[in-house]
């Protein structure tokens, strides 16, 4: 690379670094304002002990274990039964996990409330929907990382010694399968919990408790609080950016939907 | 006339030393292999040439100039790459004419040429193809015709025929010669296999660990190898430890067998520990013919490989390969068998290190 | 005895394939059964009633021409549009170029992993968080419009105004340009190094190497991800809501307004706004895979 070349590689970096961290770096700051004229944690202080705090953030965790949980169970099996006996539903399965690209949120909750909202299916209030709603908007990244994971071993191979071993159907797909796509299951997780910590809109519209909503509400009422948790939910964000990285070559799953 | 000349070339990457004391002078229209195992440093040294490494010491002169710091977008000199490297978006003959487009060449030139090149490489009717049209092969013949049609002064080729099966690496290997012939021009061959390098070349460059083992036609390459490296990697070779018996009589012996050599014993005295090596098909059954040397060996295997059937005697504590031609009607010792084996005084190589 | 009475007598019966068929496609039921109750079913229903007429429930296209004919609306969607292409071409050049120089760009190998990270947190960062830290950044008390006073410069004297649409675009890059270097990274990965040495030896300067080479071949995947990061602006939400209080003009603001039960006029008329955006982005989305299955066979 010639020097002049690395001299704009350079530049572009640090303008990068500076309008990404620069954001993070004021509310830190913020969130240290408190208390009058000295800097302090007051801030964190007054959120951890806020009620509506704990309630938002542990219930966006449940919500997060939830999805993932959910999601898993009707993924995994469907990436594992296309890949080994319905190829030919390949492209079918792969169009639906577009699908919630193509569907904005404030869309998809529109609908969901308009559906769910009358007999035979009342159950727009129903802590169900919102997980179920969950586990559609983090579909494109949960099912396309599984199915990467199942594309990189020998699915075949795998299940069939498992089956002249004498394994039934749940022992092959969560003992024999699954564990040796552990990379991508916690890459596909991570990426959907951290999506599901940040969303707003399901939560919001769908009236449930949950840890966007809540900040949104604090920014009305709250100078300072609001950036301690802005700040908690950066920290959050990034330890689950983190750990994928940590565990996979932390490849270019990418946000589009939910959240904003 | 010397056409490329290195002196004393090296490269150093951090504390690693990967290529050290290169002296090598191409003539005009010579075709040069770089010969040896991977990490020996010939891709590197070509990349030297190319202009794709600079050296850390040493001269690189192509013709009267001095090319060693020259950009490789300045120098004379065209690649094919192991990968062939071709833009996958623009057609064979976009890709062909691309040196000539960017020197601001006339179209009806660059037509002319990439006409001219195609016919070169057989490939006439595959202008208008995109490089993932074609097969390795024919991918491999249209990156050496970008790389002629700009009419290099030096042919750089790293291992061109690595990606492709061993049959198309043989037609390929005379393709490139004939071509290279035809045109004559200056042609550098990296590449491991001994095979591709014995059958094209004017001349072999040994490499090993950074170092010129050796240089030299093939033929010399193959038969007077001189070192243990070099007799080994090229051609299959039998390698045993000797003793000097008489330096002026060239006798050595190996555990006990006396045996005559040619000549290489000038700086040695009697005592002195040597290695030896013999080419498989230097040995023969005495009962055919009778040579210099006689020893005594035991049969234990007869390995049919079609042309050749090789047989594996043990002389004294050594085991030696000997190859004799396939002859339906020689009849081949039993295995377990004593037979006594002969080869000539030449066939005997000393080896220096 | 004919060969075809032959013929007949050997042959053994068929068997209707089916059998199997039937068992083997339950696996993927729960799946398409889940998507279809929960994604397919409630979008369809927006599709549906936006064609429905709110009071009578008959089908009409009244609710479209309502749509064309309200100002309001109209000046949401050139809004939202607007918005989108700006932050697409700012985020995707941006992000473009931080990516180049991350991976080819000569620096030390660290900053590409770094980079990644930072930008999987970033894109992820986007709504009610982000919102908020420009507002502690910008807004007229923030950080930094703090260090800028104390420096003699107040940007709020020279027209500045974060709550707007500018301000939204200065946050929308924020999600934006991240989103583009995760993408576009893989494509840049795919740039082989040899064709560079080959443009070089056969005489071509950096430039002409770009010119020629590099960027024709990256070309349908900075497009590509472009139309993805319009799509992704289009439908942003929760950013936009938070920062501006609901007050800025754009189409998911509007359908959102239409949610919460505020008097836009009728329901068919929110329906036909989200009808409306679904189509921007299917298109965008098609967009998107067309572009990148060109470009996955010149950077395989």
């Amino acid at each position: 690379m010639k020097r002049g070349g690395v001299i704009w590689s350079w530049f572009w970096m640090i303008l990068g670094i500076l309008y990404f961290f620069l954001p993070l770096v004021a509310t830190f700051i913020f969130s240290l304002k408190a208390k009058l004229g000295v800097l302090s944690f007051l801030s964190y202080e007054q959120l951890f002990n806020d009620n509506d705090f704990i309630r938002g953030f542990s219930y966006s965790i449940m919500w997060g274990v939830l999805t993932i949980i959910v999601g898993i169970l009707i993924f995994f099996p469907t990436a594992y039964w296309v890949r080994m006996r319905l190829p030919q539903f390949r492209t079918a399965v792969e169009f639906v996990t577009l699908l919630p690209f193509v569907v904005p949120a404030i869309v998809f909750v529109f609908g969901l409330v308009r559906t769910f909202s009358h007999p035979p299916f009342l159950i727009v209030d129903s802590p169900a929907l919102l997980v179920l709603a969950y586990v559609v908007l983090i579909m494109p990244y949960m099912y396309r990382s599984i199915d990467t994971g199942l594309r990189s071993i020998d699915v075949r191979t795998l299940t069939e010694a498992a089956q002249s071993l004498g394994a039934g159907w749940g022992t092959i797909l969560f003992r024999v399968i699954l564990p040796n796509i552990r990379v991508s299951i916690i890459s596909g997780g991570f990426l959907g919990f951290a999506i599901v910590m940040g969303e707003y809109i399901l939560a919001q519209y769908l009236a449930k408790p949950a840890f966007a909503p809540f900040l949104a509400y604090l920014i009305q009422q709250k100078a300072y609080e609001p950036a301690a948790a802005t700040i908690v939910s950066i920290a959050l964000t990034w330890a689950c950016m983190g750990i994928i990285q940590l565990v996979g070559r932390g490849g270019g799953q990418a946000q589009i939907a939910g959240g904003h | 006339m010397t056409h490329l000349e290195l002196t004393n070339i090296s490269k150093q990457f951090g504390q690693t030393t990967v290529v050290q004391d290169f002296n090598l002078d191409v003539k005009t229209g010579e075709f040069v292999s770089f010969l040896g195992p991977s990490g020996c440093g010939k891709t590197t040294t070509l990349r030297m040439i190319a202009g794709f490494e600079i050296p850390t010491t040493g001269k690189v002169l192509l013709g009267d100039a001095d090319i060693t710091d020259m950009s490789p977008n300045q120098r004379d000199v065209g690649m094919v790459f192991q990968a062939y490297a071709l833009f996958p978006n623009m057609t064979v003959a976009q890709n062909i004419g691309f040196g000539m487009r960017i020197h601001k060449e006339p179209e009806s030139a660059i037509k002319e040429r990439v006409a001219e090149m195609l016919a070169l490489i057989h490939l006439e009717q595959k202008g208008n193809s995109y490089p993932s049209q074609l097969s390795g092969g024919q991918q491999q013949r249209v990156a050496l015709a970008r790389a002629l049609a700009n009419r290099p002064k030096v042919l750089l080729l790293d291992e061109p025929l690595s990606a492709l099966d061993a049959k198309i690496r043989v037609s390929l290997r005379a393709e490139i010669r004939a071509i290279q012939r035809k045109l004559g021009i200056t042609a550098i061959y990296v590449t491991h296999d001994q095979e591709e390098a014995l059958s094209i070349s004017d001349r072999i460059v040994v490499m090993f660990d950074g170092k010129i083992e050796q240089v030299g036609t093939p033929f010399e390459i193959y038969n007077f190898p001189q070192t243990a490296f070099v007799a080994s990697f090229v051609g299959t070779l039998n390698t045993t430890d000797a003793e000097v018996v008489n330096p002026a009589k060239k006798l050595i012996k190996i555990d006990g067998v006396q045996l005559e050599t040619a000549e290489g014993l000038e700086d040695k005295k009697k005592g002195d520990k040597i290695k030896i090596a013999i080419r498989p098909e230097r040995l023969n059954f005495a009962s055919v013919e009778k040579k210099a040397n006689l020893f005594d060996s035991t049969i234990e295997n007869i390995t049919f490989l079609g042309s050749v059937v090789r047989i594996q005697v043990k002389v004294g504590n050594n085991r030696f390969n000997m190859d004799t031609f396939n002859n339906p009607f020689l009849e081949l010792p039993k295995i377990g068998a004593k037979e006594q084996i002969t080869c000539s005084r030449e066939a005997v190589l000393i080896l220096n290190s | 005895m004919t060969a075809s009475n032959v013929v007949k007598r050997d042959a053994p019966s068929a068997r209707p394939a089916p059998y199997k068929f039937s068992w083997a496609w339950l696996g993927v039921m729960p799946f398409f059964l889940f998507a279809f109750m929960f994604l397919i079913y409630p979008s369809s229903t927006i599709a549906l009633g936006s064609f429905q007429d709110s009071n009578t429930h008959g089908f009409t296209l009244q609710n479209f021409v309502h749509l064309l004919n309200n100002p309001n609306l109209v000046a949401a969607y050139w809004i939202s549009i607007k918005i989108s292409l700006i932050t697409s071409l700012g985020g995707g050049i941006f992000g473009f170029l931080l990516a180049y120089a991350a991976i080819r760009g000569g620096l030390p190998p660290f900053m590409r992993s770094s980079l990644m990270t930072f930008c999987g947190v970033a894109s992820n960062f986007a709504g009610v968080p982000l919102a908020f830290a420009f507002i502690a950044l910008l807004s007229p008390s923030g950080v930094l419009t703090g260090w800028l006073r104390a420096m003699g410069y107040n940007p709020y004297f020279h027209g500045f105004q974060l709550y707007t649409f500018w301000g939204l675009s200065i946050v929308y890059m924020y999600f934006q340009f991240p989103l583009m270097v995760l993408v576009i990274a893989p494509a840049i990965d795919g740039l082989r190094r040899e064709w560079l040495e080959a443009a070089e030896n056969l005489g071509a300067t950096s430039f002409q190497y770009w010119r020629y080479v590099a960027f024709p071949i990256l070309l349908p995947s900075i497009l590509g991800t472009m139309i993805l990061l319009f799509g992704n602006s289009f439908g942003a939400f929760a950013t936009a809501q938070a920062l501006t209080g609901g007050q800025i003009n754009l189409v998911t603001i509007m359908i959102g307004a239409q949610l919460r039960g505020d008097v836009l006029g009728d329901a068919g008329l929110g329906y036909a706004m989200a009808l409306g955006m679904v189509v921007v982005m299917a298109i965008a989305i098609t967009g998107y895979t067309v572009l990148q299955r060109q470009s996955e066979r010149w950077l395989q």
